[in-house]
């Protein structure tokens, strides 16, 4: 149980390639942080340089007191999971749990009494002598956890531990975590490039992005009050529409251009060129020539509850969410309308615009 | 499932197998009683040779009786070639028959006793015994001069010589026999009965539809061509008796006849007789008179006592023609066996889809090319080793090469220094796992990459240049060492090899290693790292388990190659000094081509086999564990 701060950190692979530029994070004793990115986003490389595995090219990692920069991954009481999940294909369920106990060269019986304790903490008691190749996906990425947890690190490092289950069994696993992790009440950072799965576990969660950290937040905050337009984009299922638009005066006020629809708006700091972002659920349809403007359909993905539509205004695209069915046909013209109090704006380079 | 969709084709298929078979049975006794009537020819012309008189003498008296028997000599094939064809000449009459004599010769051939063969003698083209008999031809004698030997109208002819065995002067003819061939009643041989039980058994089979009998009519095509082998071999062994016994009657007769009046014929005038025709005639013994098998020196022989005058034996000797019968096999197995290959691909074509059948059978057509070169360079070469081990000097010695081998004082030595010069290879692959390793760590270096072609250069160079570049080291010293000549000193020269070795190998079992190393997922060891191991720990925990397949393999072939050593014992010591490097391939290979001539091919061979089963015993623990391994990689 201790707290991780992470400072000016930065990491410059062999290649010249520029992996992380230099970022702070702090995540809080017990707490469940979740680094949010894209593929490619620098935070495998963030977590792989807080467990040692990775040295970074500056930056200091401090986990409690302890300042862990130099220290070897052994010496730094830290626990992960993989992706894949790394257990050891020689050898059995119980030797994979005992095997941080093992090579700490904890004695024999406290060994058998701790791995008995995690197995059935994980249910995995009926298993612990098969191979894992005679392992089930999710039984394997217990006995993975149940690797980590039987040490009783400080802090939990978790890779994208449930990206290769279903999508049934990633809920269950979820729930399981999430648990455990109160029953332990470590410190833990998770990884995924899943917003869904940073939303629903997350305590706080941290956006990568080219490796930059865009936010830092709560679930509620990051979704609500994204601090970049990329966040922006990458939070919510689908994510934010961003459309490319310039503000400018009209007869009535000011209004935003974008593609085809004219937004009246109020600009009290900003005129020129401007993101303009919109959630999908705040975008509805109307009769053609009765919303701000209008829009061709291009695909109708209905869903039950709701419906999906792709449309294209002005060569931007657009992601209506209206609920039930929506009377929307392919290859048509339709109004849209938008709900102005819902509507984020950023600079151009992708800052928000208050 | 309609029984009679396939039942019709799959008797066809066994007629086929069963006509085949006894074709190949035909085909194999008449190719017995061919040769039967071939020599019993070529032996009746010697005989007539040495028996008829020479033309009484007008003009002078001819040869003393000395002169002549010198002259009883079989006809040479390398006579020289007949004048041109238009006017072929005969043999000049002095030198020729008395044809009175000669007629009264041919004709008393059918009265001997006891003689079986249906003969004919021409004088010139004219038929002597028959009278009524079709003559030869011009042509015939022709090619039988600059042949030797013709094959005519269901009859074996073979040129008559004169006396002095030098021209033509006539022909005898042989007519193979049709003596009873087989031993059931009425001279049926067991193969017929055979044919039509496997007839039966496969049509029982299809018009029953008991597709589980069919290994019932296996059963049943394996007991024809065993039938048809034993009627093979009864006809080779009647045409080597029938030859004795006719010639018996030859040898007694020529033997009142030969030598003038009061004078006792000598064994070597009687053994001309036979020479030639594949016969041996040595002093006998009084015995039992019909053609028995005898082992003689640990070959099998044919022989038959002959009485010459009183209390005068000979025995007559050849090789048993029954002896190469089994060569026979090979065509017959086939044969046999093609019903129930014909029935099982029915079988299969009818319970399998239109589309299964293609790819099966263009899988075939791929495999075809692989299974060729199997048979002919590897499975072939195998039987044939089998088949030297067990001969020497072209005749059947059974095990006597094996024994050999076990009194070859060399032998045990040999397999002790091989044994030794095997515990190189743990040595190595300790070796190239350390080298594996440090390339793989240096893996994306230039230092790397300059390691790892430094290990494997050794490899890929011919095992003959690395031993003389080792041969020039160690004579002539190196990097400041002086001169060690550890090859010639007996107590360091298979030491010496072994290190050679060592070079030699180290790097392709690296590259084995690497490919391991490349084979294990990075987050293996990071999550070793994590849990808290160090190096040392992460290698023998994780790595070295990892790599176990790898290890095997490596280990295993390197065990199997080490006893197969043999380039690097012939380049540099040839077993030397003193039989302290004589490993088991240089042995074989000393004992079989050492000896003059490969006498000793038998024995080599042997000892290779004897070294085989070694090799399996002692490997094949390991191979089955490397199979294992090899399936869990």
């Amino acid at each position: 149980m201790a707290p991780i701060t992470v400072r000016r950190l930065s990491k410059v692979f062999d290649g010249g390639v520029q992996a992380l530029h230099p970022l702070d994070l702090e995540v809080r004793d017990g707490e469940l942080l979740v680094l949010l990115g894209p593929s490619g986003s620098g935070k495998t490389t963030v977590l792989r340089c807080i467990a040692g595995l990775e040295v970074p090219s500056s930056g200091d990692v401090v986990i409690g007191e302890r300042v862990v920069t130099q220290l070897s991954p052994a010496e730094r009481d830290v626990a992960m999971v993989f992706q894949n999940p790394a257990l050891y294909p020689h050898l059995t369920v119980r030797e994979n749990i005992a095997f941080p106990l093992e090579v700490r060269r904890v004695a024999a019986a406290q060994v058998a009494r701790r791995v008995l304790e995690a197995a059935t903490r994980l249910g995995l008691k009926d298993v612990l002598d098969r191979m894992p190749d005679q392992l089930s996906e999710g039984e394997r990425q217990r006995v993975a956890l149940g690797r980590a947890v039987v040490r009783g690190p400080q802090v939990f490092l978790l890779d994208e531990p449930l990206s290769r289950l279903d999508a049934r069994l990633r809920i269950a696993l979820r729930g399981e975590l999430l648990a455990l992790h109160r029953a332990l009440g470590a410190t833990m950072i998770y990884v995924t490039h899943d917003q869904t799965e940073a939303m629903t576990i997350g305590q706080r969660i941290a956006v990568l992005h080219e490796g930059r950290l865009l936010q830092v937040g709560t679930p509620e905050e990051v979704y609500q009050r994204p601090a970049d337009v990329h966040v922006a984009r990458f939070v919510g299922t689908p994510g934010m529409n961003v459309l490319q638009g310039r503000g400018r005066a009209a007869e009535k006020g000011r209004v935003i251009e974008v593609g085809s629809l004219v937004i009246p708006m109020e600009l009290s700091t900003y005129e020129g060129e401007l993101q303009l972002g919109i959630r999908p659920e705040f975008v509805t349809l109307c009769a053609a020539n009765h919303g701000v403007g209008n829009a061709d359909v291009l695909v109708v993905e209905p869903l039950g509850s709701e419906t999906l539509v792709h449309l294209d205004v002005g060569g931007q695209p657009l992601v209506a969410r209206v609920p039930g069915f929506a009377d929307a046909r392919v290859g048509t013209q339709i109004g849209v309308k938008v709900d102005r109090r819902r509507v984020y704006l950023f600079d151009a380079a992708g800052a928000p615009l208050t | 499932m309609s029984t009679t969709r396939w039942a019709i084709p799959a008797v066809a298929a066994a007629l086929v197998a069963a006509s085949a078979t006894l074709l190949v049975v035909r085909g194999a006794q008449s190719r017995y009683e061919r040769e039967f009537a071939m020599r019993m020819a070529r032996t009746t012309a010697t005989y007539i040779a040495a028996v008829t008189p020479p033309p009484p003498p007008p003009p002078a008296p001819r040869p003393p009786p000395a002169a002549r028997r010198g002259r009883t000599r079989a006809p040479q094939p390398s006579v020289p070639p007949a004048p041109p064809p238009p006017a072929l000449q005969l043999s000049p009459a002095a030198r020729s028959y008395h044809l009175p004599a000669l007629l009264s010769q041919a004709r008393a051939l059918k009265t001997l006793p006891g003689w079986t063969s249906e003969v004919e003698v021409y004088y010139g083209t004219a038929p002597l015994v028959d009278a009524t008999a079709p003559p030869l031809t011009p042509d015939d004698l022709r090619e039988l001069d600059s042949k030797g030997t013709r094959w005519r109208g269901g009859v074996a002819l073979v040129p008559l010589r004169d006396r002095q065995g030098r021209e033509l002067a006539g022909a005898v003819a042989v007519r193979p026999l049709r003596v009873p061939r087989g031993p059931l009643p009425g001279g049926l041989g067991f193969a017929l009965p055979a044919a039509l039980l496997a007839v039966g058994a496969a049509g029982a089979i299809a018009f029953r539809g008991r597709p589980l009998r069919r290994g019932g009519y296996i059963a049943a095509a394996l007991l024809l061509a065993v039938a048809g082998f034993s009627d093979v071999r009864t006809a080779a062994r009647i045409s080597t008796d029938r030859w004795l016994v006719d010639t018996r009657r030859l040898i007694q007769d020529a033997a009142a006849r030969i030598p003038p009046p009061g004078v006792r014929v000598t064994l070597n005038e009687l053994a001309a007789l036979v020479q030639n025709t594949g016969g041996e005639l040595v002093d006998g013994e009084p015995g039992e008179s019909a053609p028995r098998r005898v082992q003689i020196d640990g070959v099998e022989r044919a022989v038959v006592v002959i009485t010459i005058g009183s209390n005068r034996w000979v025995e007559l000797r050849t090789t048993p023609a029954e002896l190469d019968a089994p060569r026979w096999i090979i065509l017959l197995l086939p044969c046999a066996l093609l019903g129930p290959i014909g029935i099982l691909l029915l079988r299969w074509a009818e319970r399998t889809p239109v589309r299964q059948q293609r790819v099966s059978a263009i899988a075939w057509g791929f495999l075809t090319p692989a299974i060729v070169h199997l048979l002919v360079f590897t499975i072939g070469p195998a039987i044939f080793a089998i088949y030297l081990a067990l001969h020497s000097a072209g005749t059947v010695v059974g095990l006597a090469n094996f024994r050999s081998v076990l009194d070859d004082p060399v032998m045990w030595h040999s397999f002790r220094n091989t044994l030794v010069y095997s515990l190189y290879v743990p040595v190595s692959v300790a070796l190239a796992l350390f080298a594996a390793l440090m390339v793989h760590a240096h893996r994306t270096r230039w230092s790397g990459r300059l390691l790892g072609a430094a290990f494997l250069s050794p490899y890929v160079c011919s095992v003959v240049a690395i031993a003389l570049l080792w041969q020039l080291i160690y004579q002539m010293g190196s990097l400041g060492v002086g001169r060690v000549d550890w090859l010639n000193n007996q107590a360091t020269a298979l030491a010496a090899v072994m290190l050679i070795a060592i070079w030699a190998h180290v790097g392709g079992q690296m590259m084995v290693f690497l490919v391991g190393l490349r084979r294990i997922p990075p987050s293996y060891l990071d999550a070793a790292r994590v849990d808290g191991a160090g190096a040392w720990q992460r290698f023998w925990r994780i790595t070295l388990p990892l790599l176990r397949p790898f290890t095997w393999f490596v280990v295993v072939t390197g065990f199997i190659s080490a006893f197969q050593v043999f380039t690097l014992v012939f380049v540099l010591t040839q077993g030397g000094p003193l039989h302290s490097t004589d490993v088991l391939a240089y042995r074989v290979y000393q004992l079989a081509w050492g000896s003059p001539a490969g006498a000793g091919i038998g024995v080599g061979t042997a000892f290779a086999a004897a070294v085989f089963v070694l090799v399996v015993i002692f490997r094949w623990p390991q191979l089955k564990l490397l199979s294992r391994v090899v399936r869990d990689a």
